[in-house]
């Protein structure tokens, strides 16, 4: 397993923290009517991950390069600590020839081949192509390994239980990461799911299941490296399910009035929280604080900045890099 | 017999499914499974005559699934079920709280669902009220591993007075660690580990072990207590506890399950009798601070960490004990009328 580094992994959650903020800022500032979500400057839905850093950031630090990830509609912490360029991720969410996708994708269909990641917008269906990606590289015969990230609502769906299946069978590198984040969209988990726990349902596939509690980093990481040091050592696949925190709406416009704990989510926020167990350490000052902060807040301005900077796509584009 | 007898149940929804699932080879025992023990517990409940039943509330579906089952008119004779009227944290104090409200409807005896770490948390909360445990955590030093219809029975015997708790119950040990002007109880053992990580809890890194407090030690143990099985068993019903030592380049080596499916071999330095209510201090200058398995508290250098074993534990049932005696009670023979 690899070292633990409190400082990065503070600094980027702070990152994308700030990255979510500002998108969320971004995505409001001109869309009139409000409710239309295909106005303002950045078109279509947008589904924000702040609060679930401990999730991405907790997994990546284990991640080299030639790993994958496939992320569902909620991509951009993954796609973050993942090392997908800022820039070209913020210009695709603004609908900008600069963007990974050259504008066509948006934020739910980010692709960056050249740090395998991907992520789409139909639940679940990250999980057989992280199996593809983890049989591609058993075939290779290298050792890296494939994320599949996705909700626990997802986990109800078809696709999750045929990729466990599959990835047990072929004993794949592959870790499922659930983000249990009690919400799918506005359906709570004992209204859905059979089972409490998407980590019992590993048992039935004969892969290691964990729960980690509480939306800790640490513990995150622990679980995270494990099961990544397992896979690459070729004794196949594990599922790992957080217990996170969606801190805000389901996508930006949810007024949430089905939450009945909405009044209390801010008092569960991981990153002041990580923040002060790490003052108690003596691993970060309050200097430190400002000076992570002041970077974040540069480093987004500045991909924001790019990305509005960057042409929309031109009518025609619509006939370019598409199959038919 | 006692009318109107009423038993609580503790049930943990997080117990099993912690890291020792990826890095030893931990069971898994799922939610539906802990909702089946509790089945066959009021199974048993009901047969020897207790009225009600009162639980843990929980977000981890375990209440919901007992509710559930306990609708269907296959559970029509069961005990009546209610909830602890309760705010769930998802986090230890939901036990804590549980267990406090029991106690204070008086019940007859509590039923506890979960590893060490579970049972743990009842120190100091349940007085003398006689609680009875089924494994469904990881290393399950503590609790039995008797089936739960057969603890339902034995929970009922006594919740009903039919069999005297008196003579099938014991006052389990348990350790206190103190650190600065922090302390925590243990059931089964404190351990202080190298680094500062409390990360994911349980203790899995043998490497990083350098001083281990028993309450009992068996030689068929899984965990930390293991380690005092293999060197010098203590019983439960011993008034003292054992001290161990370690150090990799120690020449006396054993073999030892720290966890399920995980065998380490340890260098020990020294292996001494712990004595109760006599204080030990804690030689390491900085580390962690595990109880019952779980790495709980980091200490900084110079804090001073001592180490007192002590008989104020929980109330235990001994189950195979509690059926012995009954079997022998005229009311629970066949052909009486054991519902009063």
């Amino acid at each position: 397993m690899g070292d633990l580094d409190r400082l990065a992994m503070y600094t980027q959650m702070v990152r994308i923290r700030q990255y979510e903020s500002r998108i969320m800022q971004e995505y409001h500032a001109d869309k009139s009517p409000a409710w239309d979500i295909g106005a303002g400057l950045i078109p279509g839905e947008m589904h924000l991950a702040a609060g679930q850093e401990p999730a991405a950031v907790g997994v990546c630090a284990h991640l080299k390069k030639g790993d994958a990830i496939t992320a569902p509609h909620r991509p951009h912490h993954f796609a973050l600590a993942h090392g997908v360029d800022m820039n070209k991720m913020t210009a695709e969410i603004y609908g900008r020839t600069g963007g990974l996708c050259k504008g066509k994708g948006g934020h739910m269909h980010l692709f960056d081949p050249e740090n395998h990641f991907s992520c789409s917008g139909i639940i679940a269906q990250g999980l057989p192509v992280a199996c593809g990606q983890a049989m591609a590289f058993k075939r290779k015969g290298t050792d890296n390994v494939a994320i599949a990230v996705t909700g626990e609502g997802a986990a109800n769906q078809g696709a999750f239980h045929e990729s466990l299946n599959l990835a047990a069978v072929w004993n794949l590198p592959v870790i499922f990461v659930i983000e249990d984040n009690d919400w799918a969209i506005s359906v709570p988990k004992d209204a859905s799911t059979a089972g409490a726990s998407n980590a019992d349902r590993a048992a039935g596939y004969g892969m290691p299941g964990v729960r980690v509690e509480d939306n800790d980093v640490e513990a995150m990481f622990e679980a995270a490296g494990a099961a990544i040091d397992r896979a690459r050592a070729g004794d196949g696949p594990s599922l790992i399910e957080i217990h996170t925190l969606r801190l805000f709406g389901h996508f930006e416009g949810d007024a949430q009035a089905y939450r009945p704990e909405l009044e209390t989510v801010n008092d569960r926020d991981p990153i002041p929280k990580y923040a002060a167990s790490l003052k108690e350490l003596g691993e970060l000052s309050d200097d430190q604080i400002a000076a992570i902060q002041a970077d974040a807040d540069a480093e987004v301005d500045a991909a924001i900045e790019f990305a509005k900077s960057s042409p929309e796509p031109a009518p025609e584009d619509a006939l370019l890099h598409v199959f038919a | 017999m006692v009318r109107n007898a009423t038993v609580g149940i503790i049930a943990n929804p997080a117990s099993s499914r912690d890291i020792r699932r990826i890095v030893a080879r931990g069971p898994a025992t799922t939610t539906n499974d802990k909702i089946n023990s509790l089945a066959r517990l009021m199974e048993g409940l009901a047969a020897t005559g207790v009225s009600r039943v009162v639980s843990m509330s929980d977000a981890g579906g375990i209440a919901q699934g007992l509710a559930s089952i306990a609708q269907k008119a296959t559970a029509s004779h069961w005990p009546e079920l209610s909830f602890v009227d309760q705010e769930i944290s998802h986090s230890p104090t939901d036990t804590i709280n549980a267990a406090r409200a029991m106690c204070e409807q008086g019940v007859g005896a509590i039923v506890v669902l979960g590893g060490d770490g579970t049972n743990r948390l009842l120190l100091g909360e349940t007085g003398d009220t006689p609680v009875a445990s089924i494994s469904t955590g990881t290393n399950n030093a503590f609790p039995r591993r008797d089936e739960p219809t057969v603890v339902g029975f034995a929970a009922g015997y006594v919740a009903t007075s039919t069999v005297d708790p008196a003579v099938c119950t014991y006052r389990a040990k348990s350790l206190t660690v103190t650190a600065g002007e922090e302390s925590m109880g243990a059931l089964v053992d404190v351990a202080i580990v190298d680094g500062d990580r409390i990360a994911s809890g349980a203790v899995w890194d043998a490497g990083s072990l350098r001083e281990v407090f028993l309450c009992f030690a068996e030689p068929d143990a899984v965990g930390l207590s293991s380690i005092g099985g293999h060197l010098q068993p203590v019983g439960r019903d011993e008034p003292n506890g054992l001290h161990v030592q370690l150090d990799a380049t120690a020449r006396q080596r054993i073999t030892v399950p720290i966890a399920p499916g995980l065998i380490r071999e340890l260098g020990i330095a020294s292996v001494a009798t712990l004595p109760p209510d006599t204080t030990v201090e804690v030689r390491a200058q900085a580390g962690v601070i595990s109880v019952d398995g779980e790495r709980s508290m980091r200490f900084a250098p110079g804090t001073p960490i001592s180490v007192t074993l002590n008989a104020r534990g929980p109330r235990v049932l001994d189950v195979p004990l509690a059926m012995s005696h009954a079997i022998q009670t005229p009311t629970t023979t066949k052909g009486e009328d054991t519902h009063g």
